[in-house]
């Protein structure tokens, strides 16, 4: 079966956040508890400003430190679509998960003292759906698609990502501009 | 509500891969992809978001009839299939624990945010019966003029219940909105028009224009595909925006001056003969007023225009020409980001369409186009009315000393209060508002004040606002997916295009309709207006049917909701005549019928309202966040959590010279109110301004999430009187929505 990543083009993002409300809404999560996040950075100073926003949740990555790092053996990677799924039923709520992972997608739930994150919407490649967070994105700025067709595609990190080196998220930038405007 | 995901999964690979039985959902297979088939207890429902104007298509996917997931229509014009954050987050709306539930009566007659309403339940009968009381004994004793609707014109039985009473005073926000724009362009193009095709323009030019950060995806979608095609983007707005990041240049031009930078560009379209000259000879009145044309810009140059704006007249100049020669070019308009925030923004309204006619996109590809929409009939024109009784009396809102507003029909929200408390006082015995809230006026504080003075006040809303705490009778209404509807669309119409919108749940508790409220009050004030030909009382699904069958879209609601999505595509033709007064056919850069109403022909420089001072040194600037929609939204759950409350957005460098820290209270003032919110300091804004996002400070206490979150920025606003508007010289009835000068201090604990 085929396993899956994203490809995120910055520059199409217009900060909508439809992602984290369809995130929200499929996944029914409680307050408090987000999967995923548009984080708008600003850099240097006025007018000499520039903004970036990234789109951002678990990248299931290929050597999860999450996963490693769990002490109860909570986390497992799903062959099926390379998903990084917490058990709930085995967490303990230590939040080493967090620590460990670079992106901070685990989050914890005051309510039920446990870990969750991003699952890729398993649920949903089941039924032959995309993410919910792909699904609604409007300028195509998140893409949900087979790993194998964009593993080369574009960069492996930008600007405000940190490093992808150690632990090889599933997820790729595509990096070219606007092209130039005709004159 | 509490299934598991993995539980969900197993209702579903248990279910059998059954045939569906419900008749609603065997013409909607077209939207099943086969792997939900799986799941008997899952449908699919076509229907149209309610959040904003656009209507974006939905696609609804319910599970044991609850809503589980809400994702765009594919095919849909206005989405593109797509959504945002609002229309994604759309169950949380309809589940909404805290909306109004029954129709409730006050016991309590003291009105204030400080005073318990004392609710009671009442039935629908004698809430109506009540209110139709009222309304029979203000109309007799006090005469239609003390009756005031404060109700966007819609649905069409409640304007031909307005229109059966003979009300006068009948308000809505869209002086805020989008009023000034639509007086020109029936004016000077013939005609409103919502359609921008930036998918075929080359050069875009902005003035303020900020759609991308209120996430409007309908144009969202298609700016984004322009900068993709090679398109150019000049923004002019004070702050670095969402949209900023698409812009190839960004000026922070100074707050209420990008009329005098429009002017400057038009003298140099016109100097240097920059224009589709083939265009403007064939489709315009340039012809018939050159000398008047060319004289009145000379006065207009880009020197005059840099002291003013603060943008380099060399730059203003060289896009000027680039606008000129770069072809498709479009300077697109719409709404609060531009056309209602100061006080010149019918001049600034005037000079974009002379800049959009000048470079030949009016109803051509990569510019402002008129909707190809599907015409569906109104009650009126199904079952003819008999005569309505002539409209007279006094305008609460003073729009009879506004001719060009007079004549829109519009009403205005800036003055209203104004002409409750002062021009008026004891005019108005009885006010409907629907689906407003004090929070939505400039100087909302005021606007509390003018409505606790009407002796008897009727909301309708979906959750108990600030306004209707203050009721005397506050009835509960539907949301937008409680309700069956046919949605044309205005926006990206480059061909027709229908969406049911379908009723996903029957109306909870005991909501109903504004379109139920119409009918039912005028059954028993003027029952003669609401009678078919056969004599027997309008049946709203009756009309609804009637309404699907003249516009084609099939026998009844029911078949056309099967049908879904109703597309008539067809090649874009472009118009070679444009229906403006005077029956010439073209565009008009002059407009001899603003002359003869005593209103400048030509676009002339005004100021904004308000400068800033040593008592108020900064400008105030509003914006609407992205995940919310005006002061709708915020007690959504979901988007309440994205973003829970507003904050003053302060420039760093300021901050550093004033003391200010991240997180720190800041006290905001201006001449007419003062706030108090956590201060965000940014990079993105210009030194002189501060920014305030609206929608925030519902003082309702029965709204659980939204109630006591931040502040209203409309505190800071000044709202208008009828005298001030006309001196200005805002034609067009600008509320000044962003029209503030505001100190700011740290507020020491």
């Amino acid at each position: 079966m085929a396993t899956y990543g994203w490809l995120y083009d910055a520059k199409r993002c217009i900060e909508c956040r439809a992602c984290e409300a369809a995130c929200k809404q499929w996944n029914r999560l409680e307050p408090g508890v987000q999967y995923r996040k548009v984080r708008v950075k600003e850099m240097g100073h006025w007018p000499h400003v520039r903004t970036q926003a990234i789109s951002m949740a678990c990248n299931h990555c290929d050597n999860p430190l999450c996963l490693r790092a769990c002490p109860v053996k909570a986390m497992y990677r799903r062959q099926e679509d390379g998903a990084v799924i917490i058990d709930e039923s085995k967490c303990v709520g230590c939040r080493l998960c967090e620590r460990f992972c670079p992106y901070g997608a685990p989050s914890f739930n005051e309510k039920t003292g446990k870990m969750m994150k991003c699952t890729m919407c398993y649920d949903r490649l089941e039924l032959g759906l995309e993410p919910a967070c792909a699904t609604v994105c409007p300028t195509g700025a998140l893409q949900f698609k087979p790993w194998a067709e964009i593993a080369n595609v574009g960069v492996a990190m930008i600007e405000n990502f940190n490093s992808p080196q150690t632990t090889r998220p599933r997820i790729r930038f595509v990096a070219d501009g606007w092209p130039a405007p005709g004159r | 509500m509490s299934i598991s995901r993995r539980e969900w999964l197993n209702v579903s690979a248990g279910a059998a891969a059954s045939a569906i039985t419900s008749p609603l959902l065997a013409g909607l297979s077209q939207w099943f992809r086969p792997a939900q088939l799986r799941a008997a207890t899952v449908q699919t429902v076509v229907s149209a978001c309610g959040v904003c104007s656009p209507a974006c298509g939905l696609k609804i996917t319910l599970e044991d009839g609850v809503i589980r997931f809400v994702e765009g229509l594919p095919g849909d014009l206005s989405g593109g299939g797509k959504l945002c954050g609002k229309g994604a987050a759309a169950a949380d709306f309809l589940y909404d624990p805290d909306r109004l539930k029954y129709p409730m009566k006050r016991t309590n007659p003291r009105k204030g945010f400080d005073e318990d309403p004392g609710w009671v339940r009442i039935s629908w009968t004698e809430a109506l019966d009540t209110i139709a009381q009222k309304i029979e004994d203000a109309r007799r004793q006090y005469g239609a003029e003390s009756l005031l609707f404060v109700t966007l014109p819609s649905p069409d039985v409640l304007v031909r219940l307005l229109n059966a009473l003979g009300v006068v005073n009948r308000i809505d926000h869209i002086d805020e909105c989008f009023l000034a724009d639509r007086i020109v362009q029936r004016y000077m193009t013939g005609g409103k028009s919502w359609c921008i095709d930036f998918a075929n323009a080359k050069y875009i030019l902005l003035f303020g224009w900020d759609i991308l950060a209120k996430a409007k995806i309908v144009y969202a979608n298609d700016l984004v595909n322009a900068k993709a095609n090679g398109a150019k983007v000049v923004l002019f707005n004070p702050q670095y925006s969402a949209t900023a990041r698409f812009a190839d240049e960004h000026f922070s031009i100074k707050p209420g001056t990008d009329l005098a930078v429009a002017l400057a560009m038009i003298h140099v379209l016109l100097n240097e003969n920059l224009f589709h000259k083939e265009f403007v000879d064939k489709y315009t009145n340039f012809g018939q007023f050159e000398r008047e044309i060319r004289e009145h810009f000379q006065r207009y140059t880009p020197e005059w225009a840099e002291e003013i704006s603060s943008v380099p007249a060399a730059d203003i100049r060289r896009i000027a020409r680039e606008f000129g020669t770069n072809r498709p070019a479009i300077v697109p308009a719409h709404k609060k980001t531009l056309c209602a925030n100061y006080a010149n923004a019918s001049q600034l309204m005037q000079a974009i369409t002379i800049l959009n006619i000048l470079a030949g996109t009016i109803d051509r590809p990569g510019g402002r186009y008129f909707a190809r929409s599907i015409s569906v009939p109104g009650v009126d024109a199904i079952y003819p009315p008999p005569p309505y009784p002539p409209r007279s009396g006094r305008r609460v809102d003073g729009k009879d000393k506004l001719p060009l507003v007079l004549e829109d029909g519009g009403g205005m929200f800036s003055t209203l209060a104004d002409g409750i408390l002062n021009r008026f006082p004891g005019m108005i015995q009885f006010a409907f508002v629907n689906g407003y809230t004090a929070l939505g006026f400039p100087q909302p504080q005021q606007m509390e004040r003018a409505l606790k003075t009407i002796p008897f006040l009727v909301t309708m809303d979906v959750l108990p606002t600030d306004t209707v705490t203050l009721a005397d009778i506050a009835l509960p209404s539907t949301m937008y997916l409680e309700v069956n509807d046919i949605v044309t669309r205005e926006y990206n119409a480059k061909f027709p295009q229908a969406v049911p919108r379908t009723a996903v749940a029957p109306p909870i508790f005991e909501a109903r309709s504004a379109g139920f409220v119409a009918l039912e009050l005028g059954k028993r004030l003027v029952p003669e207006y609401f009678k078919t030909p056969n004599g027997e009382f309008i049946n709203l699904s009756t009309l609804l049917d009637e309404k699907v069958r003249r516009a084609g879209l099939g026998e009844n609601f029911a078949e056309f909701r099967e049908r879904g999505l109703t597309s008539r595509p067809a090649a874009f033709v472009p118009r070679e005549t444009f229906a403006t007064p005077g029956n010439t056919g073209k565009c008009q850069i002059y407009v001899p019928q603003f002359a003869e109403r005593g209103v400048d022909p030509l676009p002339v420089w005004r100021p904004k309202r308000e400068e800033p001072s040593a008592q108020y040194p900064y400008y105030l600037l509003t914006f609407i966040p992205a995940v919310h929609k005006r002061n709708s939204t915020q007690n959504n759950k979901i988007l309440h959590e994205m973003m829970p409350s507003n904050d003053v957005q302060i420039p760093a460098a300021l901050a550093a010279k004033l003391g200010i820290r991240e997180g720190d209270l800041v006290r905001v003032r201006s001449r007419v109110g003062q706030i108090e919110l956590p201060a965000h300091l940014t990079e993105t804004l210009r030194e002189d301004c501060v920014m305030i996002a609206h929608g925030f400070g519902h003082r309702s206490r029965l709204l659980s999430l939204a109630g006591g979150k931040g502040a209203r920025d409309g505190d800071l606003i000044p709202s208008q009187t009828i005298d001030d508007v006309v001196k200005s010289g805002n034609f067009g009835g600008a509320a000044c929505i962003m029209d503030a000068v505001v100190q700011i201090e740290k507020v020491n604990r």
